[in-house]
């Protein structure tokens, strides 16, 4: 099976997590060897914990000599100009090899609207780049409303289930991916592919916090066909990062 | 890369020969915070034979409500798969005469271990006296009594587990979640209590507990459990077979502790 998690970090955060974690890209990759992942998206802790300025150019500087490691950019509200204009910072983007975006409306205090994001997502839309958010429903109920072609991406949904929430998206919208980090439902990858086919679930393991090898083995031995599988490891986001235009 | 044998076994069959998993944290039925996708015996025997899981410890979720009509529908179920399905007797301390005939009923059951508390649920506080005469029971006869416990909770935080258990030291306390992030806590009852277990249910997602529990109590207190039908026996069986720890620690975690504990009562089913 070729692994490609969407959900990984490395990095020193302000309270480390219980079990341990990966200061440095290189103790990310023995642990992603450990588990037999091949390539990961990755952010850095310090994107969420200190600023999006510092961990963005970290992310992209200390992952930039290991191809196995893609890296993620947080955003920013463009009207405080912190991450500069929004052309300059898809040109950034391009620069680095950025594919793929992460927003903490909560840590980093903002709403993630058209409002505050429009001409960023407007953008993104078109490139296809996709927005990693966690599990902020009502938010991206409304979001999606105003760009119902937006690649999303929700990570680290559902220790309890989360499905009455997520199904409504999921049928509406095309471009709406939940990952598999904390979906640990019994026999939930298995309805969910009933339902709405393989293609927008993919593998995450939400490492450091989480256990990076119990969301791998519940795809592993998901009740659903090989071909399900391969695109929930790691298909289903080789695609989608395919899609993505820098320029 | 990962050399385990059990982990290897895993991956490729989705279950293991020598590794026959029991399950000591289950339920059964609907939940109404949750869409559960197999809430019921024939949903959750699949998923334990897809994942090699021969036999789950359950108590029933309409049994936190109603305790004497959940009870009853667990011993349906346990009667109906002997060996698959074994039973904890909820007791539900906010009613405390019907907590006290279900305490009284006890015997009825063939395939039940004792006792399950659930103090955040209930709003009840662990070293309440509701509890009393479950624990006074489970102390005379040596039953195993699994309580939820969460870190920091005013119900049962793993300091009131503590506590219960060095006042009970006849019960097999097993602490549901093993106090999940409190965990030096947690740890610390179940290394100063011998009648005090870990259980991994939703503790086994957090990156690198496992490997700590093994560290600072020892495998041969930790129990494997998942919330079936909640939570994928693979993804709990992944985070086991993934942490830093020997096939040993495994085994020991998987089923052979369960399999000391559960030894009474399956040898005589009926404990009187």
């Amino acid at each position: 099976m070729d692994w490609f998690d969407c959900n990984v970090g490395y990095g020193i955060a302000r309270v480390p997590p219980a079990g341990g974690f990966a200061a440095t890209p290189e103790e990310l990759l023995e642990e992603l060897g450990f588990c037999g992942v091949a390539e990961a998206l990755v952010t850095h802790a310090a994107i969420r914990d200190e600023s999006a300025q510092a961990g963005n150019h970290l992310v992209a500087e200390e992952t930039s000599a290991h191809p196995r490691l893609h890296p993620i950019w947080a955003i920013l509200p463009p009207q405080a100009g912190e991450l500069g204009s929004v052309g300059d910072f898809l040109s950034d983007m391009r620069q680095h090899g950025v594919k793929a975006l992460i927003a903490y409306p909560d840590e980093h205090r903002y709403l993630l609207n058209s409002l505050t994001l429009g001409p960023l997502l407007e953008e993104m839309t078109a490139r296809r780049t996709p927005l990693i958010v966690g599990p902020k429903w009502a938010a991206l109920t409304a979001l999606l409303a105003e760009f119902p072609n937006l690649v999303v991406i929700v990570v680290g949904h559902g220790s309890w289930g989360e499905d009455r929430y997520y199904r409504p998206l999921m049928e509406r919208y095309p471009g709406f991916h939940v990952d598999t980090a904390n979906y640990a439902l019994d026999g939930g990858v298995k309805a969910a592919v009933d339902r709405y086919g393989p293609e927008r679930l993919l593998y995450g393991s939400g490492f450091p916090e989480l256990q990076m090898g119990g969301s791998l083995l519940m795809v592993a031995q998901a009740d659903v066909s090989e071909e399900a599988k391969a695109a929930i490891a790691g298909g289903n986001l080789r695609r989608l990062l395919a899609e993505v235009k820098l320029s | 890369m990962n050399s385990s044998i059990l982990a290897g076994e895993f991956v490729a069959r989705g279950r293991s020969e020598s590794c026959s998993v029991i399950d000591m944290h289950g339920h059964y039925g609907p939940f109404w915070g949750i869409y559960l996708p197999k809430p019921y015996a024939d949903g959750m025997l699949d998923s334990m034979d897809l994942c090699g899981v021969s036999a789950t410890v359950c108590s029933s979720h309409s049994a936190l409500v109603d305790q004497e009509r959940g009870n009853r529908e667990m011993a349906e179920v346990v009667k109906q798969h002997p060996g698959r399905f074994y039973g904890y007797r909820v007791v539900n301390p906010n009613y405390p005469k019907q907590a006290a005939k279900e305490v009284e009923r006890y015997p009825e059951d063939a395939g039940f271990l004792g006792f399950k508390f659930h103090p955040d649920q209930h709003s009840y506080p662990l070293t309440g006296e509701g509890y009393v005469p479950a624990l006074q029971y489970a102390e005379a006869h040596r039953l195993v009594v699994l309580t939820h416990s969460w870190g920091h909770s005013e119900y049962d935080g793993p300091k009131l587990v503590q506590q219960v258990a060095e006042r009970y030291p006849q019960v097999t306390l097993i602490m549901g979640h093993s106090g999940y992030g409190e965990w030096d806590a947690a740890f610390a009852a179940a290394r100063d209590c011998s009648n005090v277990y870990l259980d991994l249910t939703a503790a086994y997602r957090v990156n690198g507990i496992i490997a700590r529990m093994v560290k600072e109590v020892g495998s041969q207190k930790v129990l494997f459990g998942t919330d079936l039908p909640w939570f994928d026996p693979h993804w709990a069986i992944g985070s086991v077979c993934f942490s830093r720890i020997t096939d040993e620690d495994r085994h020991n975690i998987l089923h052979r502790n369960a399999e000391r504990l559960m030894a009474p009562f399956r040898a005589t089913p009926r404990a009187q």
